[in-house]
């Protein structure tokens, strides 16, 4: 019976009870298996996965802070995640050696363009109501895809550009090699990318668990009563949009640097943003947790889906049918995705969480 | 009425379309007393609170703080200087729990939101008080559920454990009691009592239960259609032969 327990009775038992958390156990476990990994299997394609996994649940996790903590649909949000890995692989394309701090440089620029924009687009449009907030912010993100694909002499347009990432990070560098495995930039990379997921997600985790996160969740909860207690919500609804932006703009950059490679489309797309906001879903709305289930869900049924689908017709070479059927991997996805709808109505983490809940409810 | 007031109103006045609401009103209510307004259903009650703390901009008129006009004043601001508002309609977060929603107010109180990068636990002395404020509401059993599963009565009573915890110089109470259970009635009626006895908080209480406001009031305001109609002591008005005949219709004392 927890619920006849005094405050501090419930405070001391809540010390005790972070040493048995299983959650605490799951983190340390999944972040072991993504350090681990390109060891264990040392295959380019898994490493790839498991970097766009990690990317992925940052940006969408910041996405989820917008969506899920503080209830703005901003369809903006792959702009930002577009403008790092805009500014990270422009500077290092027009500086003719670059080197580390060019990247440190890149991180400024990026956050400042971030928190400018973010800042126009919560002045302009928190104004307005939800549905106009998320068509001006969708109006704004094609303006910045239509950007790329036209300032051909900043941007390289359609073709996008490549570059080389300076000194360590190089990927045709080589340090040597351990437990069989060459440890080259790209391993590099992919442990920043690590390192980073950790700082940035803690870093979501803490701002949810604020002060000022727990009034963003009392504002989405019963608006007109958080303004009655004296909270002017615009204030708090600017840092959010600001905060999620300049994450989200990191997480860019990440993705630029694993990729050494940018274009209008993988960035600046609404595909992007759908693809975000598929993540979101799945994983749950407003448990940040979902953004991991969401984002992994959501690159390993694009990786791997084709494939395993190929192999499947590949059994009946003949049959004109089935391989027409396994060539249209997106109606699976998209079959796949509806299942998760109906059986997980408020993303995986969400659901599971009521469950838990009810469970809690019921002792 | 030697005092000056907190609470002031000069003509004020807001229409619905065509329907006056509130009919160039002039109100006063002295420094920590406990001033009731009641009135038949639609007579105003509700939308004159609505325009004291803010929720309404009224057409014409002016609302008065302390001698500060605070007419054009938003909600947020209007707590921050003092006037902390309870809902007829249950106005709660429904899926935090009693203790976060008892927090909230505290840390609005406190002007802790903006901080982002410390744990909301590393304020230990919010939960405290808070526990505390349940303590005085009956509620500290229940602190941990959500405060959707509460019954309606205790909902009410959360309800002003989240005014309490706002520590406003003006309490506006609208009907506190509506909807609760009847052995609920006795406790939030001592805590009104307890709270207007400390004489340092002013109370506003639209309420339908005559025997209590006769007895918890200082002075009584009769609303109909938008207007006063008499604003005396609790005497006075239930003798005056206008508010019988607008309001009690014949000598019905006790709802």
């Amino acid at each position: 019976m927890t619920k006849r327990l005094t405050l501090e009775e419930q405070n001391k038992s809540n010390t005790k009870a972070m040493v048995n958390n299983p959650i605490v156990y799951l983190q340390a476990g999944v972040i072991v298996i993504f350090a681990v990994m390109p060891f264990i299997f040392p295959s380019f394609r898994l490493m790839d996965v498991m970097a766009k996994i990690m990317i992925f649940t940052i940006v969408v996790a910041s996405f989820d802070l917008l969506l899920g903590y503080t209830g703005i649909l901003s369809f903006a949000h792959g702009m930002f995640f577009g403008i790092g890995a805009y500014c990270v692989a422009l500077i290092l394309y027009h500086t003719s050696a670059p080197a580390w701090y060019h990247i440190i440089f890149a991180i400024i620029v990026s956050l400042v363009i971030s928190i400018g924009l973010s800042l126009v687009i919560s002045f302009f449009s928190l104004r307005v109501k939800a549905i106009f907030f998320a068509m001006l912010t969708l109006a704004l993100a094609e303006f910045a895809h239509i950007l790329g694909i036209q300032w051909t002499s900043l941007t390289g347009g359609e073709d996008g550009i490549s570059f080389v990432l300076p000194s360590i990070f190089n990927f045709n560098q080589s340090l040597g090699t351990l437990f069989n495995t060459r440890i080259n930039g790209r391993l590099i990379v992919y442990y920043l990318i690590l390192v980073c997921t950790i700082l940035l997600f803690a870093g979501l985790l803490r701002f949810i668990r604020s002060p000022l996160g727990r009034v963003l969740k009392s504002i989405r909860e019963n608006e007109p009563r958080a303004v009655a207690l004296g909270y002017k919500t615009f204030g708090y609804q600017i840092y959010s949009i600001v905060f999620s932006s300049c994450v989200a703009s990191l997480g860019g950059i990440l993705f630029s640097m694993w990729l050494c490679y940018v274009n209008p489309d993988s960035v600046f797309h609404t595909a992007i943003m759908v693809n975000i906001l598929l993540m979101v879903l799945i994983g749950g709305m407003g448990t940040l947790y979902g953004s991991m289930i969401g984002s992994a869900f959501l690159i390993i049924t694009e990786n791997w889906l084709p494939g395993l689908l190929k192999s499947i017709a590949s059994l009946a070479p003949e049959n004109i049918i089935v391989r027409n059927m396994a060539d249209r991997w997106q109606l699976y996805f998209g079959i796949l995705f509806v299942l998760v709808v109906i059986f997980f109505p408020k993303g995986v983490i969400g659901t599971i969480r009521s469950i838990l809940d009810r469970k809690q409810q019921m002792k | 009425m030697s005092q000056a007031p907190v609470i002031e109103t000069r003509d004020l006045t807001i229409c619905f379309g065509g329907h006056i609401a509130v009919n160039s009103l002039n109100l006063k209510v002295e420094p920590f007393c406990l001033k009731s307004i009641i009135g038949p259903n639609g007579a105003g009650k509700t939308t004159l609170f609505n325009l004291i703390s803010g929720q309404y901009a009224p057409t014409a008129g002016q609302v008065l703080f302390n001698g500060k006009d605070i007419t054009k004043m938003g909600v947020a601001k209007r707590t921050n200087l003092g006037i902390g508002r309870s809902f007829q309609l249950t106005n709660i977060f429904p899926s935090l729990t009693v203790l976060e929603n008892v927090r909230l107010a505290l840390q609005a109180k406190e002007n802790i939101g903006m901080v982002f990068w410390k744990h909301y636990k590393d304020y230990p002395e919010l939960e405290e008080k808070a526990y505390e404020l349940l303590k005085q509401v009956l509620l500290h059993d229940k602190y941990l559920s959500r405060a959707n599963l509460l019954t309606h009565g205790e909902q009410r009573k959360l309800e002003i454990a989240i005014l309490l915890a706002l520590d406003p110089e003006v309490l506006l109470l609208d009907e506190p009691t509506a909807g609760m259970s009847l052995e609920d009635v006795p406790a939030i009626l001592e805590l009104i009592r307890e709270i207007k006895s400390l004489k340092n908080r002013t109370i506003l209480l639209v309420e339908h239960k005559f025997d209590m406001i006769m007895a918890l009031s200082d002075s009584i305001a009769v609303l109909k259609e938008g207007r006063i109609i008499c604003d005396d002591t609790p005497d006075a008005v239930s003798n005056n032969e206008k508010v019988l005949e607008a309001y009690l219709g014949g000598g019905v004392k006790n709802e």
